[in-house]
């Protein structure tokens, strides 16, 4: 096989924000894969959505380099700022919240990707910040 | 450091002048191993996938660093990713492979763009008739395992699979594929090129409660003094955590860390990630965090880690809130041993080592929690 399904599935979760059902559906016949197959590796990947996400996708680091650096402050304060649970969106579809396992940036911990993009060394000062260019 | 040395197609050079079997020749004197965690000749891996003979071969450079606490191939990627490149074409040449691949963990994603631009100047500069494509991760721990990252290339979920039959055997479409981490195939250009390459040099990912946290090159039997000394700590350093995986070591300054060494604690340093945790903090905390990741992690295939994960973190979590007795540390030390014992690949098996280093050797902070 040439294609590779979990590029074309993240190219899909790159442009729509999510792996709709009708998305899926195109895949398969373009690919010949079966759905439930399909259905089964979007549902195993961290980083494809099944349903519609907010604009932007906020993910926490949760490793314990983070951890230890004050990671549960950051964590508990973007609850509470954006008033949503880790794995919900936000009323207004502006924000969702996901927690990782390792973002990579232990060095500058706590730290947590936006949209994909690295933010590191966060105090709550900084997320607020952060979060009002958003 | 030497990782950062570039080779600027010269290996490649060399390489050709060598021969396929001269490269692993090479190789092997050299003292290549893998560097993702479990220190595999290179050469020996290579040699059984160039004599297994095959219409097609495969290479995948695993840039699928998700151990937490590790960072050392983002730095790779990030200032040498011409030689980790030059790697991967000696690689394809030595074992006759025209399709390569750089699996690169959703995480990365940001360093993406450079590097294909990097992979296209190369590859034509080279004039090999190759492909490097890059397969982008969507944030799966396991798939930083062989056999799973083969699965997810292959349109799969990324499950473990069952050894042997091995990747240089068996691989991608079930032909001869290499695996290797990019800090192994960097390394395989500046060993091919360079005869004083020093073998011994690791990259040590260093974070926590410490000062200086960054990537650091020592070599193997570094003292733990010397690693103190430079990431330096405002308070006590009393533990030091081996990524999620390789569990818990009490700090002892005169130690030289070596392989022996640490599994001598009854831990394992894989790639060489140090979480220093100091006093301030409890073990059982960081256990709580280390369950967490590995209840989200499992992938699901096997039962005693998809189901053993999940009793671990509500055991941990009992301890945590005050719940716990001696007994039930008795029973959490015995359900850890055969989570271990019964998972099918390295995830499970090493998804107790936190538990089981936890309570060798800081048995005092899992008694503080007691009720």
């Amino acid at each position: 096989m040439d294609k590779i399904l979990i590029n074309v599935l993240k190219e899909v979760q790159d442009n729509d924000g999510y792996i709709s059902e009708k998305a899926m559906k195109n895949i398969s016949v373009k690919y010949n894969v079966p759905l439930a197959k399909l259905y089964g590796v979007a549902t195993f990947y961290a980083m494809f959505k099944i349903e519609k996400q907010g604009e932007h996708i906020i993910e926490i680091c949760g490793s314990p380099s983070c951890m230890l650096n004050n990671g549960q402050k950051i964590e508990d304060f973007l609850e509470k700022e954006l008033k949503i649970e880790v794995g919900k969106t936000t009323k207004n579809k502006k924000f969702s919240l996901y927690k990782t396992s390792c973002i990579g940036c232990c060095d500058e911990a706590p730290a947590m990707l936006m949209d994909g993009k690295p933010y590191t060394n966060l105090t709550i000062e900084k997320i607020k910040k952060i979060l009002k260019k958003y | 450091m030497q990782i950062e040395l570039k080779t600027s197609l010269k290996a490649l050079e060399k390489a050709k002048k060598l021969g396929p079997k001269g490269v692993l020749k090479r190789l092997d004197k050299m003292g290549v191993v893998g560097r993702g965690g479990a220190s595999f000749p290179t050469g020996r891996k290579w040699k059984i996938a160039l004599e297994t003979s095959s219409d097609e071969k495969f290479v995948i450079c695993n840039a699928d660093e998700g151990e937490p606490g590790t960072f050392k191939d983002k730095l790779i990627i990030k200032k040498n990713a011409e030689t980790m490149i030059e790697g991967i074409l000696i690689a394809a040449y030595t074992i006759g492979a025209k399709r390569c691949f750089i699996y690169l963990r959703g995480e990365y994603d940001h360093l993406r763009i450079e590097l294909e631009t990097k992979i296209k100047e190369i590859i034509k500069k080279s004039g090999l008739a190759v492909t490097i494509e890059i397969i982008r991760g969507a944030g799966a721990y396991i798939c930083g395992e062989e056999t799973s990252i083969i699965q997810s290339i292959m349109g799969n979920r990324g499950h473990a699979m069952y050894k042997p039959p091995y990747p240089p055997v068996e691989g991608l479409w079930g032909k001869p594929t290499i695996v290797n981490n990019v800090e192994t195939l960097t390394g395989v250009s500046q060993s091919i090129l360079f005869d004083d390459w020093d073998s011994s040099l690791r990259l040590f990912s260093l974070s926590g409660n410490v000062e200086n946290p960054g990537v650091y090159e020592f070599p193997l039997g570094v003292k733990m003094s010397k690693i103190l000394d430079v990431v330096r700590s405002k308070n006590k350093i009393k533990a030091v955590s081996f990524g999620c995986f390789g569990g818990f070591m009490k700090i002892k300054k005169n130690m030289e860390i070596t392989h022996e060494n640490i599994c001598k604690e009854g831990c394992q340093h894989g790639a060489f990630s140090m979480i220093f945790i100091d006093e301030t903090h409890n073990i059982v905390d960081v256990s709580y965090t280390i369950a967490k990741f590995y209840t989200y992690e499992s992938c699901g295939k096997c039962t005693p880690c998809r189901e053993g994960t999940i009793r671990l973190l509500e055991r941990i979590k009992q301890v945590k809130e005050g719940k716990a007795t001696k007994k039930d540390l008795e029973l959490l030390k015995e359900f850890a041993e055969h989570v271990q014992e019964t998972s099918l690949c390295g995830l499970g098996q090493s998804a107790g080592n936190y538990i089981l280093t936890g309570l060798k050797h800081f048995k005092s902070d899992y008694l503080e929690y007691l009720k």
